[in-house]
């Protein structure tokens, strides 16, 4: 391991700050951009995990913030905690339009806080949402403890969700990370997580930090932890109730967003994934958490239409994009009947796998190439509502494990076609 | 195009005037029937409207162009029979289209047999179906409308050797409203053509069913309590989606009054707005369009303004001041033979100078302001018009198809033709014609097309209410659309030179303006004014989205990620 010295410089106010503070056993940091309203939610539930669960140990602060104009820090500073507090710089076009995950430049405010929990020598490093108010004291616990006691390195997030939220997760992101990676993670880019002390050391010394704005650090960090052994493990969380002013919730640019970080992670670090293979499930924390049996308000009907415009209008895109015999099986899918639109996973995998390829030789501007694949993202959700719908969980989570197992299984069409 | 099943489908609706005799003819007489109106169907529905107004197909002596029905149980001959209507409504609605027809409630024809029967035996069931009088000298007080025809309301009939009144033409003698006879008369004549799946009626001439001495006997409250009457027992018999709309020549106040408390007419025409959308676009100054919204009531919830830029009758000039309708006359009427009653008597492009620029900005205000919108048959390929053909018949020839022979609209000699096909060199059939403009992607035709489409894209301008941006450069007219939690800014250049503008859209500091016509995403806008320039005519249709803001049509969007 490097030396202390080689970690990541720290802005001299932040050195100021540190000097005063004694080693810390658990740092908790909370990125920040505009959360006055929520912040106070997610410091209380900081506090009540800390006193029920952590009584004995020195604790810290992290706030790494992207600029805020609200009260956020003044609503921080009311916690009482030791604080450390920093800013970030952010890329400009994240503060134009502020990414789902909620915080521009979130890679900046990630890298700041290994920097300083490792400085204060914390044993864990607990990272958490601004803006999610269904937090509890539990959380904390259920994160921390893996780490502490249990020998893991990287402890992400298992939400407690209904059946039809997080479809780009479920549908796209979770079974593509978790075929690139060779690991099932559920939710590989829920903001929550838990760092311990070899990782931050292994990832403060590490040259290869994606620049800010450009690739995602999540997915980054979570990769090559995975690549070099290290213990990943899930913690069963509650619900995930987010209260955000600044989340975008425009489709289109969630998916971007999303597929557009992964691909560039494809690209950056192809020793993290070209070789890795299976679908190995990592443990999982926690008791399991009744999930939100709301009932959800989805047009099927109006999805099927939007994939049957995107047929109509999208074709001269996709054709730069879709291998030939992936955009002649899209094509003959039968959109007349709604009820019977199918979307088979095999079919599926092949769609998402070719517009890797076409991110990765630039074949279409690559805006345009993450946009264009709404419209068949929208079919393949529509087809799992269509065929999930009337049937139990369970038959749900076979139907996610089928959509991984095809991503699995394809891989070697991704990696054959890559170089 | 899916059919719009909601009980007031009429307030998404994009409307098209057409004349049956000027449509389409398929039997080769020289006038245009159902049947050809039945083969054109495709190509109304391609052009991206809702509804059909048929203009009168009953039969009729024809000395109004139909408004002078002799029956109201049939259809006039040259149109075919009431079983061609039905095939024609059945093709129509299979293509979802909706279809509604005139109805002359205040007047018959003379030739009518309850005004034969009237006029011969006083004492007959028929005798008081009319507004008889010994003596021209009662209701003084009303004025007479067709003042270039017509000096008194009264006319002595030589047979039952009395007066009888008329409000229009003296070949038209007014119905009594005060006969409940004629009451059920007339709403068992709805019946007929409700039964068979009519969706409404365009009435004409409301505000004038009763008379009363001492009152101009227009908008009387016994009329409004007539047609509220019309209107229940439609409601209750028809399941409540049958449209009812009013043409009430008169200002938005009175006007306001046939909504009722939403439970008279569901639509009424917007006749104050349409001359001035003439008088903005030649003073080149948005405050003429501004100022009559401050003066439009609002009107309750299930009602709407029907818009026009053009229709069958003169562009009507009643609704302006005298000094409004001078300048007007000297703007768009340089001819005498182009003035008719208190209007115009031409059609939307020659008023134009058959400038392009122009005839689509005023579309652009068409489909953008608060109303449905009503296409006259024709504007939409930029037809032209013959003011020398006498009456209001210089706008209404033969739709020209094609450039084959009488503009591909009948197989018939060109002297059998109901009105000649306009053949001058700029606005013939040679030169204007469907066809022609098909097939060429940036005619007039494709370019309605387009616009007709990205209105259908958003339930706000049928729906939405309005609000005037007011900037500082008044030769542009920006106002904003608001529905549910959608927002749109429309911005129009009145001017023939280009134009800067600053607009204040404070209020939407973080929201990205996209450009509805062509996807183009604008620069975010911040609390500093907002700087558009504008070419000669030109106009941007915003969607204003807020970051998050996107509405959820598929109800997955909040929780995606």
């Amino acid at each position: 391991m490097s030396a202390l010295a080689d970690g990541p410089t720290l802005s001299a106010d932040v050195d100021r700050q540190l000097e005063g503070l004694p080693q810390a056993d658990l740092a908790v940091t909370v990125p920040t951009y505009n959360n006055a309203a929520t912040v106070p939610v997610v410091v209380d539930a900081i506090r009540a995990g800390l006193e029920k669960h952590f009584a004995g140990m020195t604790t810290v602060l992290i706030n790494a913030d992207a600029g805020s104009s609200d009260a956020t820090a003044e609503r921080l500073a009311d916690s009482g905690l030791p604080l450390v507090r920093a800013h970030h710089e952010s890329p400009a076009a994240q503060l134009a339009a502020v990414p789902f995950h909620g915080v521009p430049g979130r890679g900046a405010a990630l890298r700041l806080a290994v920097g300083v929990a490792r400085r204060l020598g914390a044993r864990a490093l607990v990272v958490l949402e601004a803006d999610v108010t269904s937090i509890s004291g539990e959380w904390l616990e259920r994160l921390a403890r893996p780490v502490l006691e249990q020998g893991a390195d990287l402890v992400l997030p298992l939400h407690a969700r209904q059946r039809y939220d997080g479809t780009i997760t479920n549908l796209v992101l979770a079974p593509l990370v978790g075929a690139l990676y060779g690991r099932r993670l559920h939710q590989p880019l829920a903001g929550a997580r838990a760092l311990s002390t070899r990782v931050l050391e292994r990832l403060a010394a590490d040259p290869r930090w994606p620049a800010p704005g450009r690739s995602m650090t999540d997915l980054w960090i979570e990769g090559t932890a995975i690549a070099e052994g290290f213990a990943v493990h899930e913690a069963r969380l509650g619900r995930w109730r987010v209260e955000s002013e600044t989340r975008t919730a425009d489709l289109p640019t969630m998916v971007a967003q999303t597929l557009g970080g992964v691909f560039t992670v494809m690209d950056g670090y192809e020793d993290l994934w070209l070789q890795a293979a299976g679908g190995a499930p990592v443990p999982v924390e926690g008791p399991p958490a009744p999930a939100s049996d709301e009932p959800a308000r989805i047009d099927v009907e109006r999805m099927v239409g939007a994939f049957g415009r995107g047929l109509r209008d999208l074709g001269t895109i996709w054709e730069h994009v879709l291998a030939p015999e992936t955009l002649g099986d899209v094509l003959s899918l039968e959109t007349d009947d709604v009820e019977r639109f199918r979307f088979p996973d095999d079919l599926w995998a092949h769609v998402v796998y070719d517009f890797a390829l076409g991110h990765h030789y630039n074949v279409v501007y690559r805006d345009h190439l993450l946009r264009s694949i709404v419209p068949l993202y929208l079919g393949r959700t529509a087809a799992f509502v269509l065929a999930t719908r009337r049937r139990d969980a369970a038959a749900v989570e076979a139907a996610l494990a089928a959509v991984a197992d095809a991503f699995e299984r394809e891989k070697p069409y991704l990696v054959d076609r890559w170089r | 195009m899916t059919r719009n099943t909601a009980r007031d489908w009429y307030k998404d609706a994009v409307f098209y005037e057409v004349h049956v005799k000027a449509f389409m003819d398929a039997n080769g007489d020289g006038i245009g029937d159902f049947a050809g109106l039945t083969e054109s169907l495709d190509y109304v529905q391609e052009l991206g409207v809702d509804c059909l107004w048929i203009l009168p197909m009953y039969p009729s002596p024809l000395r109004d162009d139909g408004y002078d029905i002799s029956d109201f149980y049939g259809i006039h001959p040259s149109y075919g029979t009431v079983e061609d209507f039905q095939k024609f409504l059945d093709a129509a609605h299979a293509r979802d289209l909706r279809v509604i027809a005139d109805l002359v409630m205040n007047h018959t024809s003379d030739q009518h047999p309850w005004f034969q029967a009237s006029r011969s035996n006083p004492a007959s069931l028929y005798g008081d179906y009319y507004v008889w009088n010994p003596s021209d000298r009662r209701f003084n007080d009303a004025r007479v409308i067709f003042v270039d025809t017509e000096k008194s309301n009264w006319t002595p009939d030589p047979v039952r050797r009395e007066y009888y009144w008329h409000r229009f033409f003296s070949h038209q003698p007014d119905l009594n409203y005060d006969n409940p006879a004629v009451r059920r008369a007339m709403l068992d004549v709805m019946r007929f053509w409700l039964d068979r799946g009519l969706d409404g009626f365009r009435c004409d001439a409301v505000p004038y069913l009763v008379e009363r001495e001492g009152t101009s006997c227009e908008n009387l409250p016994e009329t409004h309590a007539i047609l509220k009457e019309f209107r229940a027992v439609i409601d209750r018999e028809y399941g409540g989606d049958r449209v009812l709309l009013a043409e009430a020549n008169q200002w938005p106040e009175d006007v306001r009054h046939y909504f009722g408390d939403g439970d008279e007419f569901h639509m009424a025409f917007h006749f104050p707005l349409m001359p001035r959308l003439y008088l903005g676009l030649r003073l080149e100054d948005s405050r003429p369009i501004t100022d009559i919204f401050t003066h439009t009531p609002p009107i309750p919830p299930a009602c709407q303004w029907a818009l026009f830029l053009r229709n069958h009758d003169e562009l009507t000039l009643e609704m302006v001041t005298n000094e409004e309708r001078a300048f007007m006359y000297y703007a768009y009427a340089h001819e005498r033979d182009m003035k008719l009653n208190l209007g115009i008597r031409r059609r939307l492009a020659p008023l134009l100078d058959g400038d392009r620029r122009r005839v689509e900005l005023l579309n652009c205000l068409l489909l953008t302001l608060p109303g449905s919108p009503i296409i006259y048959y024709g504007d939409e390929i930029g037809m032209g018009d013959n003011v020398y053909l006498g009456d209001r018949n210089g706008v209404r020839t033969p739709m020209q198809w094609s450039r084959d022979r009488n503009a591909g609209f009948s197989s018939a000699e060109h002297g059998q033709l109901y009105l000649p096909v306009i053949t001058d060199p700029v606005y013939g059939y040679e030169a204007v014609n469907v066809a022609a403009q098909t097939r060429q992607p940036s005619s007039l035709l494709n370019t309605m097309r387009r616009l007709l489409a990205t209105r259908r894209t958003s339930s706000v301008f049928g729906r939405g209410g309005i609000e005037f941006l007011r900037p500082r450069n008044s030769k542009v007219l920006a106002y904003l659309r608001r529905f549910e939690r959608e927002t749109l800014l429309i911005v129009a250049n009145l001017s023939a030179a280009p134009q800067p503008v600053e607009v204040d859209l404070a209020a939407f500091a973080g929201v990205t303006p996209i450009e509805m016509l062509g996807g183009t995403v604008f620069p975010t806008i911040r609390t500093a004014p907002y700087f558009l320039s504008l070419g000669p005519h030109g106009f941007y249709w915003f969607r204003l989205e807020r970051p998050g803001d996107g509405d959820e049509p598929f109800g997955i969007e909040r929780t995606a990620i």
